[in-house]
């Protein structure tokens, strides 16, 4: 075990511990001792016959066996790896493989982002990764992400796809590259919904959708780990495994209208590590380290 | 009778040529014995209604034609551009890494990610891919961000420009060439071929000029008069993506043929199918072949 990749000093600089890391782990490599990561390692693909062809080589890798044993603590019931937590810096991404799967763990899997990238690599080097490029893409596009999920069991908002009207209330997303699914805005009347529209669809040049508010309902935001929840209603948890099983993510937040009781999801986005909670935070830390009996 | 639903938005129909040129494909479809409707974002539902859907508005993963073709797919109906193809071709990277797998010529091609945008590495770049060197940020489309630089400061400033929009970018050594052929390929099988003459002011097929935009001139050629490797390249270079419509751009430098792109979704307005009169039946006759 290469237990200098998470000394002290690489956690209080993170670009320097993913460059340190890979520094290790090809290090490793070059002596023959892991012929697993050995393969992980392996270039994209094989230049064509016109030239070079050189992919970026930098990855933040973090296989599960790169966290020191002997270093979890007990936090609030659950079993949480202590320091190694600070690794969970901003835009900190890690690649775990577990059953023969690599999953790409990040905050944020939005188009032609380094996770997104990685993502990309790695099917494109015939691994099975989760999530695939593809369900990341449709994941976040919300029509999409609410027909998969409804062709999965899990009750959806009614949406629709507009240029400019919007039957009130309603809650508004932006459908172009420019928006994300984490800006979202519950509209209630029409002064509010012009001033949304205006922002999300860039002064009309791109369609939005919109989904039909009841009255008296009210936004209900959870997040999701490796398809599991904290806390959540008996129905949540389900449908956060269901969307798992869908998608893939690993990390995810799930927007859901609770009417009455009665909950739809309105959307899946991306969430910062510091948005987490401590158990959640715990639970993460723990997966990124392989503890797979949680 | 079956339904072909014409997938627009409001930007394709702000042309007058692609207004005349969906006019004509929904002409096409109707003497064919079709009925043919236009959808517009607002009727995506609609879709589940036809039999087949030709979107003709600019595709993208991120935006609602990737959201029309992923309807049809979830009903079964036939679609061009289907969401593989759109989510390949709408990403230079995602793209180039097919082509590179299948083994198309292209021009040496690097990827260079937020990371790497180093001075060692942009010298190392040049001093292996030579000077001048084409950026692109890889969502680029008409060759909107599509640049040449000459040394190390135009690089990084144009890099900078493009990773603000994309953490990866593609590095490409340049291949100086007056005209692009551009070889369009429906289910592995040439359907029109034409060249695009590139204007003196420029490198690229289309590039503002002093606040004035430029085009390409466009000259439809005869498949006779089409080099046949040219053909063949277009023809891999689309099936390395999939089954669909495609438009590939080759370069023909010196007798080889390199691939500059594979375009999903390519126009078909300004004049490429005028040795082509039955392109639109082939693509009609294709959709509800399937």
């Amino acid at each position: 075990m290469a237990s200098g990749i998470w000394d002290t000093a690489a956690q209080s600089n993170p670009a320097g511990a993913r460059e340190r890391a890979s520094h290790l782990m090809n290090r490793r490599l070059q002596t023959d001792e892991n012929p697993v990561l050995a393969d992980f390692l392996t270039p994209v693909q094989a230049a064509p016959a016109c030239g070079a062809i050189a992919l970026p080589a930098e990855r933040a890798i973090v296989l599960s066996e790169s966290i020191p044993a002997g270093t979890f603590q007990k936090k609030n019931g659950v079993r949480s790896t202590g320091k190694r937590e600070q690794a969970l810096t901003r835009d900190a991404q890690f690649i775990i493989r577990r059953n023969g799967e690599y999953h790409v763990i990040a905050e944020s899997y939005f188009y032609k982002t380094e996770p997104y990238y990685t993502i990309l690599s790695l099917e494109y080097e015939g691994k099975q990764v989760k999530p695939a490029s593809s369900a990341v893409l449709d994941a976040y596009v919300t029509p999409i992400c609410l027909e998969r999920a409804k062709a999965g069991g899990v009750p959806v908002c009614e949406w629709g796809i507009s240029q400019a009207y919007v039957p009130l209330p309603a809650i508004l997303y932006g459908l172009s590259y420019y928006a994300t699914n984490a800006d979202y805005a519950v509209v209630k009347d029409q002064v509010a919904a012009k001033d949304r529209i205006r922002h999300i669809t860039n002064n009309g040049k791109y369609p939005f959708c919109f989904q039909k508010f009841p009255e008296g309902a009210e936004v209900l935001e959870c997040t999701a780990i490796f398809g599991k929840t904290c806390n959540a209603d008996g129905s949540i948890a389900s449908h956060a495994s269901i969307l798992y099983e869908i998608f893939g993510l690993p990390l995810v937040k799930m927007v859901f209208v609770n009417d009455a009781g009665s909950y739809s999801l309105s959307s899946l986005s991306p969430l910062r590590y510091s948005q987490l909670t401590e158990q959640e935070r715990a639970i993460l830390c723990a997966h990124i380290s392989a503890q797979e009996s949680l | 009778m079956s339904r072909l639903g014409i997938f627009v938005d409001r930007k394709t129909l702000s042309s007058a040529e692609q207004l005349n040129a969906l006019i004509h494909c929904r002409d096409v479809a109707e003497g064919m014995g079709h009925n043919a409707d236009f959808i517009f974002p607002v009727d995506i539902q609609k879709i589940a209604k036809m039999d087949a859907l030709f979107i003709r508005a600019r595709t993208d993963p991120m935006n609602v034609t990737y959201v029309a073709a992923k309807m049809a797919e979830f009903h079964g109906i036939p679609v061009i551009d289907d969401p593989r193809s759109i989510q390949v071709c709408g990403d230079k990277i995602n793209m180039y890494s097919r082509l590179m797998k299948k083994g198309i010529s292209l021009p040496e091609t690097v990827f260079l990610s937020k990371k790497d945008l180093t001075v060692e590495r942009v010298m190392e770049l040049f001093d292996s891919l030579g000077s001048p060197l084409i950026l692109k940020e890889p969502s680029t489309s008409f060759s909107t961000r599509v640049e040449r630089v000459r040394d190390v400061s135009e690089f990084f400033r144009v890099a900078r420009r493009f990773i603000k929009l994309s953490d990866w970018i593609v590095v490409q050594q340049y291949i100086e060439s007056r005209y692009d052929w551009r070889v369009g390929v429906l289910d592995g099988k040439l359907l029109y071929a034409c060249k695009y003459t590139i204007p003196s002011v420029t490198f690229k097929i289309q590039a503002s000029v002093n606040g004035h935009i430029v085009y390409c001139g466009v000259e439809s050629v005869r498949p006779g008069d089409i080099p046949p490797h040219v053909i063949q390249t277009g023809i891999d270079a689309s099936n390395a993506i999939g089954h669909g419509l495609y438009g590939v751009d080759i370069k023909n430098n010196n007798g080889d043929a390199y691939v500059i792109e594979v375009n999903d979704n390519p126009s078909l307005e300004s004049g490429e199918d005028q040795y082509y009169p039955d392109l639109y039946g082939k693509i009609v006759t294709h959709l509800f072949a399937k």
